[in-house]
Order: C-alpha cells, then sequence, then structure tokens
C-alpha cells in the first residue's frame, strides 16, 4: 500500500515535471530528452496500476520509435536557437500561465471533491494487464474499434504522404 | 362551390411561373400585360361569385378547403387549407378587385420598360404570396404569404435598382429595398414568436380551433400573461409590415419603386395585413385587454406622428406614404379601442382612396416626365382632366367629406375611440383627421391649381393613357360611393333597422370577440345627440384644414406658409427631418452593430478579413517550416487561449454550482 | 429479415468502398474510373442505409449483436445521418471534381479523402461506444487537417491547416479526457450501459459532471462553437471552395451527431434521481450559453465581411448555434430538428460554396460581395439559386430553412428556453443584413464587368440538387420526416 503510493506520487510529480521542461526547455533536444523521460515515467505509473503490456508499449513506441524520429528530425533540420521566438515577458504568456494554472487547480479542486469511492486496485488487474488478456479483447469485443484505427491510420498516412510528396502538381 | 377556392391563389402562381420562366421569350407587351390581369380578374370574378353565394346563405361556419398536408408529425399536423369566410372574402375581393384595376394601370404606366414581363411576374407572385395570407386557415401558411409578399416587396421597391434614390443614408432604390426588408423582418419574428406561443398554448395552428379554444375559456385566458405575451408579439409583426411606430419608418422609403407598386402593394393591400392578423384573431386580442391598449396608444401616435410629418413634406408620393402610415394609424386605434368592424371598413374604403391616389400620382409623373416635388408642379388641371377629377374625389374621401367613402368609415373610428376610450384618444384622432384634410388640399393645390411651375423642356405634362385612366375612374366611383356600405345607424335609422351593410356582414366574424369586451367592460351607451355632434365637430374640423389650405397656396406667392416656416423653424425642421427617427435608428443600432462587429470583434477575437486580405501571419513564404514558425508567434495561440479560457470558465460553473 | 451483417451494411460499405478507392487511384491512371467509383461508393451508402431505416429499431436493440458487442447502433436516427453524409459527399464530389480541374490539376486523393472522412462521419453517427466516437471524430479530423491544406502551395491553406490541427489536437485531448472521466464514473464505455447506470443511480456524480462539461468542450470545438469557433472562418477559408462546403456542413453534422448521441445516453436519462436532473440542467445550460454566444458572435463577425466566402464562413459558425438549440432541448423532437436542420444546412451552404466556387477564378478572384453585382444579367440561373440558398439561410418560408428554424425553436421553448430562443430571433435578424445584403448585390446593382465565368457541369448538378433539396425539405417537410419512422 505504502509502496504503491510513493512509486505513484515519485512517478507523476517526475512526470510533471519533465513535461514542464519540454515545454520550457530552451533547446529543443533538451525538450526531446526530457519528453523522452516523460514517457518513461508514464510507463511507470501504468505499471503501479499493473498494466504492463501498455508500460511496455509506451516504451517501445513512444519511447523508442517515434522519439527517436524526432530527435532525428531535430537534428537533420538543425534547428538551433529558438530565442527569436521567445521574446522574454509577454502578456500573452502571462495569461497564458494563468490560465494553464487555473485549470489544474480547477480540475484538481473538483476531482478530489468526488474522489471514487473504491480506489483500490481488483485483484484481477495484474491478469488483465497481460497482452494475451489484451489481444483477445481486442479481437472479440473490440473488432470494430480495432479496425477503424486501422483506417484511421491509414488515413494518415495518406495524408503524410500527400503533404510531403515531392512533385508538387503546380498550378497551370 | 367553395372548393373553388384552390383556384383563385393558383391562378397567379401560375400567371408568375408563365411569365417568370417564358416572358422574356414574349415580346408582346400586350399578352403579357393580358396573361397578368387576366389571371388577378379571373381570380376576383371566381371570389366575387362566391361571395355572392356566402351572402345568399351565410354557411354555419367557416368553410376549410384543404390542399395538402404539409407536416405531419406525431401531433403537429399543419395542413395547407384556404378558409373561406366573411373576412377571408372580404380581403380577397379586395385584393384580387383593387388589384387588377392596377394591374392594368401598369401596363400603361410600364409601357416600353426593358423588364416588362418580370413586373407583371413579381406582380402575380404578390398576388399569390397575398392570396396566401388571408385565406389561410391557419398561422403557418399565414405566415408564409407574410414573408412571400415581403420578398416581393423588396423586389419591386428595387425594381428600377438603377435609379437613384434620396434619402436618409440610401442612395439608390436597393438601399430603400434592404431597409423595407429588414425592418420588416424584425415584425416578422415577433409573428414567429407568437405563432409559437400559440402552439404551444393551444397545441394547435388552425385559426378556427385556436379562436374556438379560446373563447370556450376565456374566464381563465382573459388578461393572462401568455395572451398578453402572444398579442403582442402578433402585433410587433403588424408594426412591421403595417409600418407603425417604431417599425415605420420603411414605408416613405419604399416609395422608391414604380408608383402602381406603391398604390398596389404599399397603400392598398399588404399593409394592411396586420389589420388582418389583429381581426383574424380578434378574440385573442379582446383577451388581452393590455395589448389592446397598447394597440390604440400605437395606432394614433403613429396617425398623428405621420400626419403631421406629410404636412411639410415636397415629394409628391412620400406626402401619400406618410398619409398612409397615419391612415393605418387610425385602422389600428379602431382596433385597439375593440371597433374591429371600423378598422376593416376603413381598410376598405382606404384600398379604394388610397389606391386612387397613388395611380393619379403615378398618372401626375408620368406626365410631368418623372418629376415628383410638388413644388415644381402647379396648374395641372388643364392638362390632365380626368387624373385631376378622380384626384379631387379621392382628396374628398380622405378628407372626410360627408357621404365620401372615407366619410364614414373615419367617423366610425373616431365614434367607437371615444365611446369606448374617451375625449382625449378622440381629440388627438380629430386633429390628425384636420392634418389630413390640410395636406391632402394643400397637395391638390400645389399640384393641380396656381401657376405652373415646372419648365417644359421635356414637352408638356400630358394626360395618362386609357388603361391608366380607366382604373382611376372606376376607383374614384367605388371612393364615392364604397361609404354607402357602412351607413352609420345613427344617420341611416330610418331607412331601415341595421343599415350598417358592412357591419351585418362582417358580425359573426367578431361576434366571439365583442362578447368577451362586453362581458368585462359592459355596454356604455351614449347618446346619438352625441354622436351627431363630434360627427360634426370632425367634418368642420376637415373644413377648417381644406379652407386653411386653400387660403395659403391659392396664393402664389405662398406668404403665409412661408412666414410660418420663419416663426416656427424649429418644428418645421423637426417635421421635415420626420423626427429624426431614421438617424436614430441608424445611429443607435446599426452603427452600433457595425461598429462592433468591425472594431471590438476584431479587437479581442482577431476577426480577420475585414477589408477582403486575409491578414493571417504566414506572408511571402511558402515553406511549411517558415510558416510554423510564423504561427509560433501569431494568433493561434490566441485561439488556443480563448479556447483554454472557456474551459475554466465552464469548469468554473461546476465549482460553484 | 434482420440480421447484424444487414444492419452494417453502410459502415462496411463506406469502409471497404474508401480503401478500394485509394487502392484503384494506386492501380489506374484513369481518373475517370476512381471519380465515378467514389459515387459509387457514396450512392450504396445512402441506399443501404436507407434500408436499414424500414427496421424497427426497438427490435435492433433486441438483437443479438455479437459480433460489435454493442459498440454500434444501427438504424433510426445514424442511418438517416448515414444518408445526411452521403449526400453530402456526393454534392461534394460533383462539385469538386471540374473546381480541382481548373483551380489545380485534379488529383484523386480528394476523392478518397473525401470519403475517408464520411467513413469517421458515419463511425460517429453509429457509435454505441465513447470509443468508436472518438475515433470516428479523429477519423473525420484527420482527413479534414490533410483536405483543409489540399492546395498546399497556397499559403494561407497551409497556415490554416496547420491551426486546425493544433487546435484540434488540443481539443480532442479534453475531449479524450472527459471520456476517460465518464468511465470512471459509470465503469462503462458502452452508452447504453451508462445510461442504464445512470438510472440506476450507480455512478460518481462529479466525475460525470466534469467529463460531460471536458465532453462538451471537445465536440463543441469541433461543432465550431463559442469560444471554441476561431479556428473556422480561417479553416473553411482556406481550403478549396468546393471543400469548403463539405467540412463545415458534413463536419458540423457529424459533430453534432456525436452530441446528440451522447445527450440521449447520458443527458435525457429517466430518472428521479435530484442529483442527476441537476448535472444534466446545469450541462444543458451551459450548452444553452454556448449556442447563444455562438449565434451572435457568428453573426456579427458576418456582418462585416466584405468577401463571400468568408461571411459564409462567419456565418456557418452561426448556424451551429441555431442547431446546438436542439441538443440543449434535449428531446426526441430537438433531436428531430438537428437532423433536419442538418440536412436542410446541407442543401442550402453546399450549394452556395459551390456557386462560390463556380464564380472564383484562379488565384482567388471574384471573392468580394462587390464582385457579385449584377449577376442576374450574365448567369440569372445562378443568381437565382444564390438568392434561394441565401433566403433558405435567413430562414424566410417556402424555403427548408425556415422549417428548420422553425422545428428548432419549438424544440427549445417546448423544453424551457424561451430566452434562448428570443436570442436566436435576434441572431436572425442581424443575419438578415448580410444575407439580404448579398441579394440586393446580385440583383439591383450594376457592375462594369459583370462576372462571366465557363461552364461547370458537375457544379451545376451540386446547385440543382441544393435547390431541390432546400425547395423540397420546405414544400414537403414530411419528406424527410416520414425516414423517422422507428427511432429510438
Amino acid at each position: 500500500m505504502t509502496l504503491e503510493i510513493i512509486s505513484f506520487v515519485v512517478f507523476a510529480l517526475l512526470a510533471i515535471a519533465s513535461a514542464l521542461l519540454v515545454i520550457t526547455a530552451k533547446h529543443p533536444v533538451v525538450s526531446a530528452m526530457s519528453m523522452i523521460f516523460h514517457f518513461f515515467m508514464l510507463a511507470g505509473l501504468y505499471l503501479t496500476l499493473s498494466a504492463q503490456f501498455i508500460a511496455v508499449m509506451q516504451v517501445m513506441v513512444y519511447a523508442g520509435a517515434i522519439m527517436v524520429l524526432v530527435v532525428f528530425a531535430i537534428m537533420l533540420l538543425n534547428l538551433g536557437d529558438e530565442g527569436k521566438l521567445r521574446s522574454g515577458f509577454n502578456f500573452r504568456k502571462l495569461v497564458a500561465w494563468f490560465l494553464g494554472g487555473a485549470l489544474a487547480v480547477q480540475i484538481a479542486v473538483l476531482l478530489s471533491n468526488g474522489a471514487l469511492s473504491n480506489t483500490a486496485i481488483s485483484e484481477k488487474a495484474s491478469e488483465l494487464g497481460t497482452a494475451q488478456v489484451i489481444g483477445g479483447e481486442l479481437f472479440t469485443n473490440y473488432i470494430y474499434p480495432i479496425e477503424i484505427v486501422g483506417i484511421l491510420l491509414f488515413a494518415a498516412i495518406v495524408g503524410a504522404i500527400y503533404m510531403a510528396k515531392k512533385n508538387l502538381p503546380t498550378e497551370e | 362551390m367553395y372548393d373553388l377556392v384552390k383556384f383563385v391563389p393558383l391562378l397567379p402562381l401560375l400567371g408568375f411561373l408563365f411569365l417568370g420562366l417564358l416572358g422574356n421569350k414574349i415580346k408582346n407587351e400586350k399578352i403579357i400585360g393580358s396573361i397578368g390581369c387576366g389571371t388577378v380578374g379571373i381570380a376576383f370574378v371566381l371570389l366575387f361569385s362566391m361571395f355572392w353565394n356566402f351572402i345568399q346563405a351565410p354557411p354555419e361556419s367557416a368553410v376549410i378547403v384543404p390542399i395538402y398536408n404539409w407536416i405531419t408529425i406525431d401531433d403537429f399536423n399543419i395542413q395547407i387549407a384556404y378558409q373561406v369566410d366573411q373576412l377571408s372574402l372580404l380581403f380577397g375581393m379586395i385584393i384580387t378587385g383593387v388589384g387588377f384595376l392596377i394591374h392594368v394601370y401598369s401596363i400603361g404606366y410600364m409601357h416600353g420598360d426593358r423588364s416588362f414581363f418580370r413586373f407583371f411576374s413579381y406582380l402575380n407572385l404578390f398576388i399569390f404570396m397575398m392570396l396566401n395570407l388571408v385565406l389561410a386557415n391557419n398561422f403557418l401558411v399565414t405566415f408564409l404569404g407574410w414573408e412571400g409578399v415581403g420578398l416581393c416587396s423588396y423586389l419591386l421597391i428595387g425594381f428600377w435598382y438603377d435609379k437613384k434614390f434620396q434619402g436618409t443614408r440610401l442612395t439608390w432604390t436597393g438601399d430603400a429595398a434592404n431597409k423595407a426588408f429588414i425592418t420588416n423582418r424584425v415584425g416578422d419574428y415577433g409573428f414567429l414568436i407568437g405563432m409559437f406561443l400559440v402552439f404551444i398554448t393551444f397545441g394547435t395552428l388552425e385559426y378556427t380551433s385556436v379562436n374556438q379554444a379560446a373563447s370556450n375559456a376565456y374566464m381563465s385566458y382573459y388578461g393572462s400573461g401568455i395572451m398578453t405575451a402572444i398579442t403582442i408579439m402578433f402585433f410587433l409583426g403588424c408594426t412591421g409590415k403595417s409600418a407603425q411606430l417604431p417599425l415605420a419608418i420603411w414605408l416613405p422609403d419604399a416609395m422608391a419603386g414604380p408608383t402602381s407598386v406603391s398604390a398596389l402593394i404599399h397603400a392598398a393591400t399588404m399593409v394592411t395585413s396586420g389589420i388582418f392578423l389583429i381581426a383574424r384573431n380578434s378574440v385573442l386580442f379582446a383577451l388581452a385587454p393590455d395589448t389592446m391598449t397598447v394597440v390604440l396608444v400605437v395606432g394614433i401616435i403613429t396617425a398623428f406622428t405621420a400626419a403631421s410629418v406629410g404636412l411639410v413634406q415636397n415629394d409628391l408620393k412620400k406626402v401619400l406614404a406618410y398619409s398612409t402610415v397615419s391612415q393605418l394609424g387610425f385602422m389600428f386605434a379602431a382596433l385597439g379601442a375593440g371597433a374591429f368592424t371600423a378598422g376593416v371598413f376603413h381598410v376598405m374604403t382606404h384600398a379604394f382612396f388610397k389606391g386612387l391616389l397613388f395611380l393619379a400620382a403615378g398618372a401626375i409623373i408620368h406626365g410631368m416626365h418623372d418629376e415628383q416635388n410638388i413644388k415644381k408642379m402647379g396648374g395641372l388641371k388643364s392638362y390632365m382632366p380626368k387624373t385631376y377629377f378622380t384626384f379631387l374625389i379621392a382628396t374628398f374621401a380622405i378628407s372626410g367629406i360627408p357621404f365620401f367613402s372615407g366619410f364614414f368609415s373615419k367617423d366610425e373610428i373616431l365614434w367607437s375611440v371615444y365611446a369606448n376610450n374617451g375625449i382625449l384618444p378622440w381629440a388627438i384622432l380629430a386633429i390628425s383627421a384636420l392634418f389630413t384634410a390640410f395636406y391632402m388640399f394643400r397637395l391638390l393645390y400645389l399640384v393641380f391649381f396656381g401657376k405652373e411651375r415646372f419648365n417644359c423642356e421635356h414637352g408638356k405634362p400630358h394626360e395618362a393613357p386609357a388603361t391608366m385612366t380607366i382604373p382611376l375612374i372606376i376607383l374614384a366611383f367605388l371612393s364615392a360611393f364604397g361609404g354607402f356600405l357602412g351607413i352609420p345607424d345613427v344617420l341611416g335609422s330610418w331607412a331601415s333597422e341595421s343599415p350598417n351593410l358592412i357591419h351585418n356582414y362582417l358580425s359573426p366574424i367578431f361576434a366571439d370577440a365583442n362578447r368577451v369586451l362586453h362581458s368585462h367592460a359592459g355596454h356604455s351607451s351614449h347618446s346619438s345627440i352625441l354622436e351627431l355632434g363630434l360627427m360634426l365637430v370632425s367634418v368642420l374640423l376637415a373644413v377648417f384644414g381644406i379652407y386653411k389650405a386653400k387660403q395659403y397656396y391659392s396664393d402664389p406667392a405662398w406668404t403665409s406658409p412661408r412666414k410660418l416656416v420663419r416663426n416656427y423653424n424649429g418644428i418645421y425642421r423637426m417635421l421635415l427631418s420626420k423626427y429624426k427617427l431614421d438617424e436614430f435608428y441608424f445611429a443607435v443600432v446599426v452603427d452600433t452593430l457595425l461598429n462592433f462587429s468591425k472594431n471590438f470583434l476584431w479587437k479581442i477575437f482577431d476577426v480577420k478579413g475585414i477589408d477582403g486580405v486575409v491578414n493571417g501571419t504566414a506572408k511571402g513564404t511558402l515553406a511549411f517550416a517558415d510558416v510554423a514558425r510564423k504561427i509560433q508567434s501569431g494568433i493561434v495561440q490566441n485561439y488556443a487561449l480563448l479556447m483554454t479560457a472557456g474551459i475554466v470558465a465552464i469548469l468554473c460553473i461546476y465549482i460553484f454550482i | 429479415m434482420i440480421n447484424e451483417f444487414i444492419l452494417a451494411l453502410p459502415l462496411l460499405l463506406i469502409a471497404i468502398g474508401s480503401i478500394l478507392v485509394l487502392m484503384l487511384d494506386a492501380a489506374t491512371r484513369n481518373k475517370q474510373i476512381v471519380y465515378y467509383t467514389s459515387i459509387l461508393v457514396l450512392l450504396g451508402l445512402g441506399i443501404s442505409a436507407g434500408y436499414t431505416l424500414q427496421f424497427d429499431v426497438a427490435i435492433i436493440a433486441q438483437a443479438d449483436k455479437t459480433i460489435s458487442a454493442n459498440t454500434i447502433f444501427y438504424g433510426g436516427m445514424s442511418a438517416v445521418f448515414d444518408i445526411i453524409f452521403a449526400m453530402g459527399g456526393l454534392l461534394t464530389l460533383f462539385a469538386s471534381r471540374e473546381y480541382l480541374q481548373r483551380n489545380y490539376k485534379e488529383i484523386n486523393e480528394c476523392y478518397s479523402l473525401v470519403l475517408l472522412a464520411v467513413v469517421g462521419m458515419v463511425v460517429i453517427a453509429h457509435s454505441n461506444s465513447l470509443i468508436m466516437l472518438f475515433l470516428g471524430v479523429e477519423l473525420m479530423s484527420i482527413v479534414f487537417y490533410i483536405l483543409t491544406g489540399f492546395f498546399r502551395n497556397r499559403e494561407h491553406a497551409l497556415e490554416a491547416a496547420l491551426k486546425y490541427f493544433i487546435l484540434g489536437s488540443f481539443a480532442s485531448g479534453f475531449l479524450l479526457y472527459g471520456i476517460a472521466l465518464i468511465y470512471g464514473s459509470t465503469g462503462s464505455l458502452i452508452l447504453s450501459d451508462i445510461s442504464q447506470q445512470i438510472a440506476s443511480g450507480n455512478y460518481n456524480s462529479i466525475y460525470l459532471s466534469i467529463g460531460l462539461g471536458l465532453m462538451t468542450v471537445g465536440l463543441c470545438f469541433k461543432v465550431a462553437a463559442f469560444p471554441f469557433h476561431q479556428w473556422a472562418p480561417d479553416v473553411y477559408y482556406g481550403s478549396p471552395t468546393a471543400i469548403s462546403g463539405f467540412l463545415c456542413t458534413s463536419g458540423k453534422a457529424a459533430a453534432l451527431v456525436a452530441l446528440v448521441v451522447v445527450a440521449k445516453n447520458v443527458l435525457s436519462v429517466e430518472t428521479s434521481n435530484v442529483n442527476y436532473l441537476l448535472e444534466s440542467t446545469t450541462a444543458r445550460n451551459i450548452l444553452a450559453g454556448i449556442s447563444a454566444c455562438t449565434m451572435i458572435i457568428g453573426n456579427l463577425s458576418a456582418l462585416a465581411q466584405k468577401n463571400v466566402k468568408r461571411m459564409l464562413a462567419y456565418s456557418s459558425v452561426a448556424h451551429a448555434g441555431y442547431i446546438l438549440m436542439g441538443i440543449v432541448a434535449c428531446s426526441t423532437e430537438g433531436f428531430y430538428a438537428v437532423a433536419f436542420y442538418c440536412a436542410v444546412y446541407l442543401f442550402m451552404q453546399v450549394g452556395a460554396f459551390a456557386i462560390v466556387g463556380f464564380i472564383e477564378f484562379r488565384d482567388e478572384g471574384n471573392m468580394l460581395i462587390s464582385d457579385y453585382a449584377d449577376l442576374r444579367t450574365t448567369h440569372p440561373a445562378l443568381a437565382a439559386a444564390m438568392a434561394c440558398f441565401m433566403l433558405s439561410l435567413a430562414g424566410i418560408p417556402p424555403f427548408g430553412g425556415f422549417f428548420g428554424k422553425y422545428f428548432l425553436f419549438v424544440a427549445a421553448i417546448k423544453s424551457g428556453y424561451l430566452w434562448l430562443t428570443l436570442i436566436a430571433v435576434v441572431a436572425s435578424i442581424i443575419s438578415m443584413y448580410f444575407y439580404i445584403g448579398l441579394i440586393l448585390t446580385m440583383y439591383f446593382k450594376n457592375n462594369e464587368n459583370p462576372i462571366n465565368v465557363g461552364k461547370m457541369q458537375g457544379t451545376k448538378l451540386t446547385v440543382a440538387l441544393s435547390i431541390i433539396g432546400v425547395i423540397l425539405l420546405g414544400i414537403m417537410p414530411n419528406v424527410f420526416y416520414g425516414l423517422f419512422n422507428f427511432t429510438f
């Protein structure tokens, strides 16, 4: 019980901190790195919920595959100093921080008011988190959603290819 | 027999379709004209034959002739159906009868116009819509017609769209059409809301059922908030369509259209649809005494204001337009006083004499080669004798000279206002009548008498062709003698028990409303000596007005009016500028909204592209990354901020509730 | 005979069809084949949806749904929306072909992307699970991002696409958060189960409220309602004109059907629970506030526009506000009214955009209101059609737009939202100014060089179909309402 709480607090605080670093870091590579760290922390959170499969996927897909791509892109585009974009103090930024903070506080207040009565993790949770069970669910009860996900990814790929295609059809 | 009513609106509709689709292939004006007139004429004949049958053997209740089911959804069922009863027949005959005459007149008036066929197709469409308005058996079909006539009015006001037109912030006829349409829409939404409230209160939109339900349960409905709300909303609709304050501002500018349009739509038919609506729902209005007071007060104020503005206008058609507004005010005053019959009667006589006045004005303008300023006319009597003669009769009628049609209807209004609401409303209306007599004879003297103030570079003024004068003569006959349908009891009691034919004819329609009114107000009786006395006073006032007009304007130098203007310059300016109502609306409503849209919204919410240019952040670059970089410092963040603010606001609601 | 395969036919047809069209595009160089196959697929969607309409939803609900495991809702309202989406796709295809040929090289991806977007919409309409709903919204949105930036060498198209993408992801986050909270509250993602949980009082009320609030935010973004509307004018303006009509009619209808699905299952559960009544009333009042602001702000912003496309874009924001009234009413009548207005709005707005696209020439010329002056002499039929669309948008009988508004207003008043109706009325009066202003320009203004553009048969087909739709729905609304035989 206590171990769960301690690990949750540690993972959660580190996740928030690294997420803040992603948007505040001056250098893009630092942002990317803290994002990877953030994904690891999320994976840790999943583990505390006994969702091993998701945790592994999180690390493999996001922290592994996607972030490597992002870092490559940063390198290749040679995005150096982004100082020009940060014009120091700025009224909009102030409002943004204020609103963001307000939103966070609000959600925290509201959710703590209505805390779920039964927060204990079910005994079966560790079984449910396995690849076998998830696979079974996906191909029985969630057969339609998974097909739609397929189409969604298909559409996204088509769009990405269209946007990146080299030979632009020029206006005649 | 009454099934024939199906064909009454159908004919003008066919005329519209035929002329609209094939009109430009037919070059012959005679064929187009006779199709246009023929459909309306036959519709009139049909209505008249039904009317004849009707008065021979009046049916127990209104005859409903269904056409087809418009909407059927669960409990909501709307038929397109026509209702044949006293009121719809009377209005139908006014519309098709006067409409027919004006169609005939238009053949001459529009001769040589490049869009001759389009004019007649619009006119036929107007008649179709107007017939739907009055023949409908439920609110929705009436509303269809109500919007339709607004649309036709729009198309016809802007018909000569390349013509300049002078008005407050209006420069050409299209602006005037726009103003009329938008002002009308304010009222139309009042109608719409009223209709929703009726549906929610009574569960139906059919006139007969609604009126039945209301009069059956009148004890519980009388004076209730919902009745007041319904009727106030309908009355708002009426103020739009019938040009009453506060929405009266569009009618004078609607004179930008061809004159026969002004005669048909803006004098004889469309503007009286507000009176029709109240008469049709007399029970509902009788159940809402507060609304009745509002109707009365608005009617009286409009009658007085418009008549006073009419005193100083110099545009021939503008004077007649203000006169129309004022006369409509008289009708509403009658309705507000509970004298529904008097209001409807005045609609009829007004259609005769005001239609005639406009047609005669059209003939004058036609003969004067598009001159409308009465200061530049004069002495036309010898050039256009027929026009003069008919104009004179109409002027007598509108001024309330005894035994012309206007006399009977106006006096009935004045008397019922006095009998129900006392001396003050009567006095204001009587003074308005005095003004009416004055400005009408001022018009008469300035146009037909005195020295000729026009230059003849276009050639001498000439009399209109026969297609134009024959309708004038028929209308003159009706203006002169139409009033005898409604002889008041006090004058005709020697001849028969109930000499007021129009009253006898319409009494079944208003029986329920009168029952409601009498059960609550009690029936006060006044002596017939008093009635005769007041009649005499109003006639004397009219004669006084005529005398003053003659005295002022038969003097070629206009010394006394000029002196008056000098002495009372402030009042004169106020009247000439129409109490600055237009300026008020433009400053308070139109400019505020436009400025809000242009300046405020732009500053707060980044409404871009006001001048047609994209003020986005990306400029002069095609590279994706560059676009992204620019957006980085661009407004997309503002968008996100507003979104976040919205979410915060929504969550605040949850926190504090 | 009802079996699940037949009921799912619309969904399967369009999903398989959209992929088939892309394959065809890769396999053949013949553009005609791709175009006509797309049309066939959409026709198939419409016809199969029409076929499923005849089945009683009550029976469908009892049927054994093993394959879909209750994630799909069949028949009824969803089939009606299938037909609307099929119609929207067809009208867009007709209008876009020549538009693309003229303004840009014809690119077949456009057709398959439109089909893919329709897949997303159909999924939303059929969703009985919050997962399906979210996937449908995302599928549609991703395709819309691409379609917005379709003219990728036009800078403000790209700008709009990027803005849409960034903000859309932002909104999707809230939508997903809301879904998660509702799941946390009721323990289910299946909407019919959620309403059962609510009815039995077995849920966490605060989580439900916030979940609903956040879902409202996410969906209101897709509907383009205030204050989540600012992307809309940019996007509708930046996308290819033929596509703009699709985005702001079908896209809006899809987001609204998502709201209908949520409202019908979560907001209008019959229960005596007092807390629940309070929660649902709060959610409806929030929606009512959003709706009121949307129509006022949308119409006021459109007031000052001088560019026709931009004016239509802003006014489409206002129309979203009107349609939200049906959701606020949260009654069967209100949902019918939403469906009806979506159908009418489809016809009038797509028709209007088709005409704008027809008149537009390269480099976005001929798009100012003043360019339309005297259109009636050069293109009398087009001017008349545009006038009809404007009158219908303004809500004037006998056009369909009038009944659309009428049903919405009645539904709102019946549910006790008279004040909202009054605001809607004021907003409609304001909108009159610019709709009629365009007619005024077309009919009553002279133009020294009136527009004269060439012939476009496909666009004319779109315009003709739209005109028929607008008038038919006005004269015989029964035709459409007859479809609601067995809804719910």
